[in-house]
């Protein structure tokens, strides 16, 4: 789910960038460092929208180096337990699927796809349903729910289901508009 | 089924069967709704409709999987016994096998574990772990299926057996010429030589390889499995399969050994019966010679010879390279084709002799 958050951060500047583009420069290391990062109780911050305020400078002692407080509002997307999401498969093997929701990688494993669907391995490994009629491979959007996350240092890690009414195959690659 | 069997509790029966099920009842949870929910369902189904009751108790287990999942991220319970304890809990939670874990959370339930039990695999997915009885019983799954298809499996190694690589560093000055680019170099070599720069490293593939695949791909599910690292072993993989075909999600690496310094078939998922490997080297299949063919080394850099202590001229040096239709790929495919035939179309026996 994506959120649109206020969130706080020290940005430490060194001295040769002080002077009229001060400020600047400060938001362009805030956008350089902090987007497309991952933090546990936020999730990926994926855009910075706008910078709230930036507090006043503090030297720290020894160094020249000066900390600016800077509060700034962005967008963050974070997956939750028993969210609905849709993704895109990224690769199938007969252990399951592993499917992208943007920044997330979601794990659905073969003991939460559909009994009726059946790995089928060869050039373009998929998933079918008996008679043809749904597949599942690379490029395909599903929609899957999300049963467990996990959140790493860099990253998030997610399992996901189709087992439930309503779940699977959005949209097949190259199928016929 | 047999739980829920069990619930009616006004049931004439012995004191014993009593008391075995009150000890059944509370073992299983205090949800004592549970239960009785299903056992209407089944009532309600009417006594010689099964379709009906299964309907009832799947569709009961389903809203009670949605309502327990906010309550499973409590960090406390750690184990399986401790879930049972906590109300309005699904058998389904309850009863979960935990085939696998990946990235810490179960593949099936989502329940958070660390248990480090079966064996990992991390060449299909870099956190993935799978117990052993998921293992065997993907293995029987996976058997049965390819049988069906007419297929083995086939492990192949990479270095001496399907290819050659060497270091620039070691490139000698008389295999100068395979640094030449486009013209330079001679047709057989253009198709076959590579150079990977980041890697510092060249590596020619063995004549007859992109044949061999083809031709094994159709008998048997290929794995790869070398003891080099697995950046080497990807880059390799997609050398021999620029399409991704043979090899997907199936090269092992040094990595994924589960003994140090020792090749395994713990790490394959396939029924170690039905397994044929292809290596140079015999050390390293401890445990597996029987699975094991024997292949004749390929030497083409000169480094390559050295590190195997001969002394004679390579064959970049003597600007030649092994016989693509006579060569040791060649012929190990005609065993394979072989043994491929004994097996799927054993010989009639000739019980004429007999009386």
């Amino acid at each position: 789910m994506f959120f649109h958050i206020v969130l706080e951060r020290n940005m430490q500047l060194h001295p040769r960038h002080f002077g009229r583009d001060l400020r600047d420069k400060l938001v362009s290391k805030l956008m350089k460092d902090v987007e497309g990062t991952c933090s546990g109780r936020h999730g990926f911050i994926v855009a910075i929208t706008g910078i709230e305020s930036v507090g006043k400078g503090l030297i720290r002692d020894g160094t020249g180096f000066v900390t600016f407080p800077v509060k700034y509002q962005c967008v963050v997307f974070r997956p939750f337990k028993g969210e609905i999401v849709e993704a895109v498969v990224t690769m199938v093997n007969k252990m399951g699927f592993f499917a992208e929701a943007g920044p997330v990688q979601i794990f659905v494993s073969n003991h939460l796809i559909p009994d009726d669907m059946e790995f089928q391995s060869g050039d373009v490994p998929n998933y079918t349903t008996s008679d043809g009629s749904v597949k599942i491979q690379k490029e395909s959007e599903v929609r899957l729910k999300i049963i467990g996350t996990r959140v790493d240092a860099t990253e998030i890690f997610c399992i996901g289901t189709i087992k439930d009414d309503f779940l699977g195959v959005i949209s097949d690659p190259g199928a016929n508009p | 089924m047999s739980v829920v069997a069990d619930s009616p509790p006004h049931s004439s029966s012995s004191d014993d069967f009593a008391t075995l099920l009150e000890a059944e009842l509370d073992a299983i949870s205090d949800a004592s709704a549970d239960p009785e929910e299903v056992a209407e369902g089944e009532d309600g189904g009417g006594d010689g409709d099964e379709d009906d009751c299964e309907l009832n108790f799947k569709s009961v287990k389903r809203r009670k999987v949605e309502l327990s999942d906010d309550i499973i991220e409590t960090p406390s319970s750690s184990s399986q016994g401790e879930l049972a304890k906590t109300s309005g809990l699904s058998l389904e939670k309850i009863m979960c096998p935990h085939p696998g874990v990946y990235a810490g959370m179960c593949m099936r339930c989502g329940q958070k574990m660390d248990d480090e039990s079966g064996v990992a695999f991390g060449y299909i997915h870099k956190n993935l772990r799978l117990a052993n009885d998921e293992i065997a019983r993907v293995r029987d799954k996976d058997l049965k299926k390819l049988l069906g298809q007419r297929k083995l499996y086939l492990v192949l190694d990479l270095d001496h057996t399907l290819l050659n690589s060497a270091r620039l560093l070691d490139i000698t000055v008389e295999e100068g010429y395979l640094h030449g680019q486009g013209d330079a170099l001679p047709d057989s070599l253009k198709r076959s030589l590579y150079r990977l720069n980041w890697m510092q490293m060249m590596t020619k593939l063995r004549p007859f390889v992109h044949t061999f695949l083809k031709e094994a791909s159709k008998m048997f599910e290929m794995y790869i499995y070398t003891m080099g690292e697995r950046p080497y072993a990807l880059e390799m993989a997609k050398l021999l399969d620029p399409g991704d075909i043979y090899f997907n999600s199936k090269v092992i690496a040094q990595g994924d050994c589960t003994k140090r310094h020792q090749k395994g078939l713990d790490v394959v998922l396939g029924q170690e019966s039905a397994v044929l490997i292809l290596d140079d080297t015999e050390a390293v299949w401890g445990k597996h010679k029987e699975n094991l063919i024997l292949m004749e080394r390929y030497h083409f850099f000169s480094a390559s010879c050295k590190q195997f202590g001969f002394n004679c001229k390579s064959l970049s040096e003597l600007r030649s390279d092994e016989s693509e239709t006579d060569g040791a790929l060649a012929s190990v495919l005609k065993s394979l084709q072989r043994i491929h035939s004994l097996f799927f179309d054993p010989m009639p026996i000739l019980s004429g002799a007999q009386g």
